[in-house]
This record gives C-alpha cells, structure tokens and sequence, in this order.
C-alpha cells in the first residue's frame, strides 16, 4: 500500500514570518496540531501545539512578535507520496516520530502521514511507530 | 497483563493554582505533553500542551496570571492499578482519549498509562485505541 492512499492532504501550511500568537490561533481554528512552515512553495519546517506551548510559553517569548521561524524545528523528515507504507514505517521508527511530511514528485507538500493515517493501512506497523516513538505522556 | 506491569511511575503532577506557565515549563522540562492536577492529594484535573497553545497562547492571555485551573480538563478517565489492561484498552476507546491516569485502590495517584505503554505489549491493543480516537494532526 502506498502513502497516497492514506496519508492526509490538502495540509494547512504557515508562513515562516507568522508570529506565535497567529500560529496558535490557525491550529485552534483548524483542529490541527502541527503545520508546514512554507514560502515560496519550499518547505522550511514544522511547527506544533507542543512547541506553541513548551517553548513559546515556558521560554517567555514575545508571543505577538517572536515569528514562527524562531522556534520551529528545522529538521524534517520527509517521505514521497508513492513510497510504500512500510517504508514510511521504518522512517517513523528510525527517528522515533509519529509523523512525516509528505512531498511529491517535485518537492511540493502533499500532505502528512502520521501513525494515525498508517494504523488504517496496518496494526502491525502502526504498533511498532509507537513502540519506538519518544513517549510523551 | 495488568496496567502496573506497563504504566509508566511516579508521576509529576501540578497543582491547579500553579500559573500555565510553571506549567509549560515543567512539560517541557520533564518532556511529557500531561500533567494530572492534583489538589491537597486529590485529582482535580489534567492538563496538556495542547490546552496551553489553544487557550493560552492562541488567546492572548497572560500565562503567568493564567492558572492551571482556568485551562486545565476536568473529567478525567482513570483506571486502577490492578486492572487488567484489555479493561484500560476498552477504557480509552470508550472515551476516544489515548491515556490514563492509574489510581491505586485508595485512590492515589499511582501512574500514568498511554497508548505507547500499551504498545509495547501489544501493537493489537494499541492499534484499536488510535483507531477509535480523533486524530489531530
């Protein structure tokens, strides 16, 4: 089975300029719990509720000027919409996260695939994202 | 297999006159996305990372004059330390949540059980616990 078929679309994105407050906000009003970091079609990073409140908060930043840049993680693990979900499986597991960003073909975002999307494909799999991944109680 | 086996212990928790932002700092200090609110022993409440971004720092509100107690959750699930963890399964999926606080039978707070611990024995159980909550991605 391929990402595509499972994976979530149409993904919500944010600018890297957006300030925290904003960036809180967008996530309240979609339901969502973490957005690409877009501009200019590239993707720059990630950003989620947890850091909105562990680093926002906790770190006493300016919520209505310090931009989403500032605290957004860079690093981000990727995975091609055709891959299998195996493969995007044994990504998950391999840095212990429970989500990609998926792109296509050129580099465009395509979505997410989280172990949400995965456990539809398989318990197998999804168990194993989880039992690798850095718990967070 | 019972919740003790599994379930992570001791607890941190919070208490509910804490401001959010002890609170967010803790999270991130102690690298969990909960704390249960607890209040002269008894629990009170829980609070998470994600209640801090949506009411928190979405809003506009102070975190330091913000209180625990104005953001946290008041009904939590719990379930006993002694309880057999397919009876914890069908807990979460009957409350669509991905985690418990454990009491002991004088119900003190005792743990903490989330769908990672249930993972780790058995990716069946918790496959059916993602299945039947709502994903925020």
């Amino acid at each position: 089975m391929k990402v595509r078929e499972l994976m979530t679309s149409h993904v919500e994105s944010i600018t890297p300029s957006t300030n925290l407050r904003g960036a809180a906000r967008k996530m309240k009003e979609m339901g969502v719990g973490a957005l690409p970091v877009v501009e200019d079609g590239k993707t720059l990073g990630i950003i989620t509720d947890r850091d909105l409140a562990c680093f926002a908060i906790a770190m006493g930043h300016d919520l209505n000027s310090a931009p989403v840049s500032k605290i957004m993680t860079k690093e981000v693990i990727t995975c091609k919409a055709d891959q299998d979900i195996a493969d995007a499986a044994k990504l998950m597991q391999a840095n212990r996260i429970r989500r990609l960003l998926v792109l296509n073909d050129d580099n465009s975002l395509a979505g997410f695939f989280s172990v949400d999307d995965l456990v539809r494909g398989s318990h197998e799999l999804a168990g194993a994202v989880l039992e690798a991944a850095i718990p967070v109680h | 297999m019972k919740v003790q086996d599994i379930m992570k212990s001791p607890v941190e928790t919070i208490a509910s006159a804490e401001s959010t932002k002890d609170a967010a700092r803790k999270m991130h200090d102690l690298h969990v996305g909960s704390l249960p609110v607890v209040d002269n022993g008894q629990l009170v409440g829980i609070i998470t990372d994600r209640d801090i971004c949506v009411r928190v720092t979405a809003t506009g509100r102070d975190a330091i004059s913000t209180r625990v107690k104005e953001v946290m959750g008041k009904a939590v699930e719990t379930c006993f330390v002694d309880q057999d963890i397919n009876e914890a399964e069908k807990i979460m999926i009957d409350h669509h949540i991905r985690r418990l606080v454990v009491l002991d039978r004088s119900n003190a707070i005792a743990g903490f059980l989330s769908v990672d611990d249930l993972a780790k024995s058995s990716h069946e159980l918790a496959s059916r616990v993602l299945e039947a909550t709502i994903p925020i991605h």
